[in-house]
C-alpha cells in the first residue's frame, strides 16, 4: 500500500513564468520546491503527496503546481484556489482541471447566514455554485472552515452527497485572529481548551462523503512534538469516522525545521497507537489513495 | 419536600432515570420562560462574535452565569417536584455542580453524539433537564440508554445514527418537564429537524465530596441562599 502525504505546499521563486503572491514568510526569493519535497519524501519512504495551492489563487498563479503535476504525475495530485467573488468560478475550476491533475479546491467560507438561527437556504449559499460544479464535475472538495461557517457545512453537504469532502487539519475551524506564525515560521492557530469542534465538524461524521486530515497538530498543540495534548482530538476522529476515512498528512514545508519530517511520519503511531497495523496503513496512504483516486506507482 | 415513591426509587435503581412531568408548571413556568427568552436574546450578539472568533460551539449556546441573572434560575436548583429525589438519591449530600441555560438550533445533525459524562468510579452525578418550550419528537429531545448507568451494562458504542443507539428510549415533552438521570448512563440529544430550537436548561448535581465546589464559586447569590440547605447545596460553607 503506499504511503501519501495527502496536504502539503511547494513553491518556487516568484518570476514571470511561475508567478505568485508574496508574504514575509514567503518572500519572492524563498523556494520549497517539489524536487525538494521529493528528496525528503524518499528519504522517508513517502510515494505520493497532495500538493495544495497557495501564494494567490488566479489561473496564473497556479502555474507552478501545474508545472509540478505535468513534471511527476504519478507522484502528484492537486488541489486548487478560486478566487473569493469570483464571477464565474465553475468556469475558473474547469480551466484548471482539464486533465492537469488538479482533482479540487479548498475553501475557508461558504457564505451563508453567520447565525445558525437564520433560515438555511442552501441555495442562497456564495457557495452554492461552487458545490454544484463539485457535485456535476467531481472534484474534491477541501475544506479548512473559519469558526463562523462551521453551521453551514452540513446543509451543502446535504444537498450534494455525492461530492468527496476533505477536512484540512484534524476538522478544525480556526476562529477569527486566532492566526499567527511562529518563530519556525509555521502557522500557529489559538484554540480553546475545550475542543469545540465536537459539536460542529466531528459530527459531520454521519456523511459518508466527509473525509478528514490527521495534520497540522503543531499549529493547534500547546506541547512539543509528538503533541500529546491533540490525542483525544484523534481519538474523538478516529471514534467518529473510523480508520477508513482518516488521512496522514504533513503540511510540508512549514514543519522542515521543527519538528522536522522525519518525526511526522509517526505522529499518527504516536497518538494513535492502538490501531492495527491495517489501520495505521490505511491512514498513511491507503485512504489517500482510494479517495482521491491516486494512479499505480 | 416530595420524597420518591418506592416506584420511583426502583425506577432510579434499575434504569437510571425519572421523568417529572409538569415538574414546574403555571406561573413559575412562565417566570422560567420569560427570564430564558430575556436573556438568551440578551447574550446571543455576544455568542456569536464568540463564535467567530472559535471561543464557542456554533451549534448551540448557555446564558452565561444564568443565576445572578434572574432569581427564578435559582429557585429551580432545589424546585420541590425533584428535589426531594435528588436529596434521597444522595443521601441527603447534594450539591450543585452549575446549570447550563441552553438553546439548541435546529442543525441537520444534533450537535453531540450518545456519551456518557462521567465514569462509574465517580461520586454519584446527577442531571435534570427541564424542558423550557415543548419538545417535539424530532425536536432535539432527549434520549437515554435505560440501564446503561450500571456498572457492567453494555459495551456501549456510539453510533453514526442518535436513532441506531441499541436499547435507547426517547423523551419528548411539554414546557417544564423534567427529566432527572444518572449521567454514567449513555444519553444524547437527539436530532432536530423541527425548525425550532430547543430550550432547556441542564441542572448538574453530585454526591458531595470534600472540596469539590469551592465557596467562592457561588457567592455572587450569597444572599438568595438563607437556609443551612441552600448554602450546602450551593457548598457555600465550604
Amino acid at each position: 500500500m503506499p504511503r501519501i502525504d495527502s496536504h502539503l505546499h511547494v513553491f518556487t521563486k516568484a518570476s514571470p513564468e511561475f508567478p505568485r503572491e508574496t508574504t514575509a514568510v514567503c518572500p519572492a526569493e524563498r523556494e520549497e520546491s517539489a524536487e525538494k519535497l521529493l528528496s525528503v519524501m524518499t528519504e522517508h519512504q513517502i510515494d505520493q503527496a497532495v500538493l495544495v495551492q497557495m501564494g494567490g489563487a488566479s489561473i496564473a498563479h497556479h502555474r507552478y503546481l501545474l508545472h509540478c503535476l505535468e513534471e511527476y504525475p504519478n507522484r502528484f495530485l492537486g488541489i486548487g484556489l478560486v478566487p473569493e467573488a469570483h464571477p464565474n468560478p465553475a468556469e475558473h475550476m474547469a480551466a484548471l482541471t482539464d486533465n492537469t491533475g488538479i482533482i479540487g479546491f479548498r475553501f475557508s467560507t461558504f457564505g451563508g447566514p453567520r447565525d445558525i438561527f437564520a433560515k438555511m437556504d442552501v441555495r442562497e449559499f456564495a457557495a452554492y455554485p461552487i458545490w454544484k460544479s463539485a457535485a456535476e464535475r467531481d472534484y474534491v472538495l477541501w475544506l479548512y472552515p473559519n469558526a463562523i461557517n462551521a453551521h453551514l457545512l452540513p446543509y451543502l453537504i446535504q444537498e450534494f452527497p455525492q461530492v468527496r469532502v476533505v477536512l484540512n487539519h484534524l476538522a478544525a475551524c480556526p476562529g477569527k485572529g486566532k492566526f499567527n506564525w511562529d518563530e519556525f515560521g509555521r502557522p500557529q492557530i489559538q484554540v480553546t481548551g475545550y475542543n469545540l469542534f465536537m459539536h460542529t465538524t466531528y459530527r459531520l461524521a454521519r456523511f459518508e462523503n466527509v473525509n478528514v486530515h490527521l495534520s497540522g497538530q503543531y499549529a493547534f498543540s500547546r506541547e512539543e512534538f509528538p503533541y500529546k495534548d491533540l490525542a483525544g482530538w484523534h481519538r474523538g476522529l478516529l471514534s467518529g469516522f473510523g480508520a477508513k476515512r482518516l488521512m496522514w498528512a504533513t503540511d510540508f514545508p512549514w514543519i522542515l525545521e521543527e519538528p522536522g519530517y522525519d518525526k511526522l511520519t509517526t505522529v499518527i503511531e504516536e497518538l494513535l497507537p492502538n490501531l492495527s497495523e491495517a489501520e495505521l496503513a490505511d491512514i498513511m496512504g491507503g485512504n489517500a489513495k482510494r479517495i482521491l483516486r491516486f494512479p499505480d506507482l | 419536600m416530595i420524597l420518591p415513591t418506592p416506584k420511583q426509587k426502583a425506577q432510579w435503581e434499575e434504569e437510571g432515570y425519572l421523568v417529572f412531568e409538569n415538574a414546574i408548571q403555571g406561573e413559575d413556568l412562565k417566570r422560567l420562560q420569560n427570564a430564558f427568552d430575556y436573556w438568551a436574546d440578551a447574550c446571543k450578539t455576544e455568542w456569536l462574535d464568540s463564535v467567530e472568533a472559535g471561543e464557542a460551539a456554533a451549534t448551540f449556546y448557555d446564558i452565561p452565569n444564568p443565576l445572578e441573572k434572574d432569581p427564578i434560575f435559582i429557585d429551580i436548583i432545589d424546585y420541590p417536584s425533584y428535589y426531594g429525589a435528588l436529596m434521597t438519591f444522595t443521601d441527603h449530600e447534594l450539591i450543585l455542580l452549575g446549570p447550563q441555560v441552553r438553546t439548541v438550533a435546529p442543525w441537520p445533525v444534533s450537535y453531540t453524539g450518545w456519551h456518557p459524562d462521567v465514569g462509574y468510579d465517580n461520586p454519584l452525578h446527577i442531571k435534570v433537564q427541564i424542558y423550557v418550550n415543548d419538545v417535539e419528537p424530532g425536536g432535539g429531545e432527549f434520549g437515554f440508554v435505560p440501564g446503561s448507568h450500571k456498572p457492567g451494562s453494555g459495551p456501549y458504542t456510539r453510533p453514526m445514527r442518535q436513532e441506531s443507539m441499541t436499547g435507547h428510549k426517547t423523551f419528548p415533552g411539554k414546557a417544564g418537564t423534567a427529566i432527572m438521570f444518572n449521567s454514567c448512563g449513555w444519553h444524547v440529544s437527539m436530532d432536530n429537524h423541527s425548525g425550532t430550537p430547543r430550550k432547556s436548561i441542564i441542572l448538574i448535581y453530585e454526591k458531595r465530596t470534600p472540596g469539590r465546589v469551592k465557596p467562592e464559586q457561588f457567592a455572587a447569590i450569597s444572599a438568595y441562599c438563607q437556609t443551612p440547605e441552600r448554602r450546602a447545596l450551593f457548598s457555600l460553607n465550604g
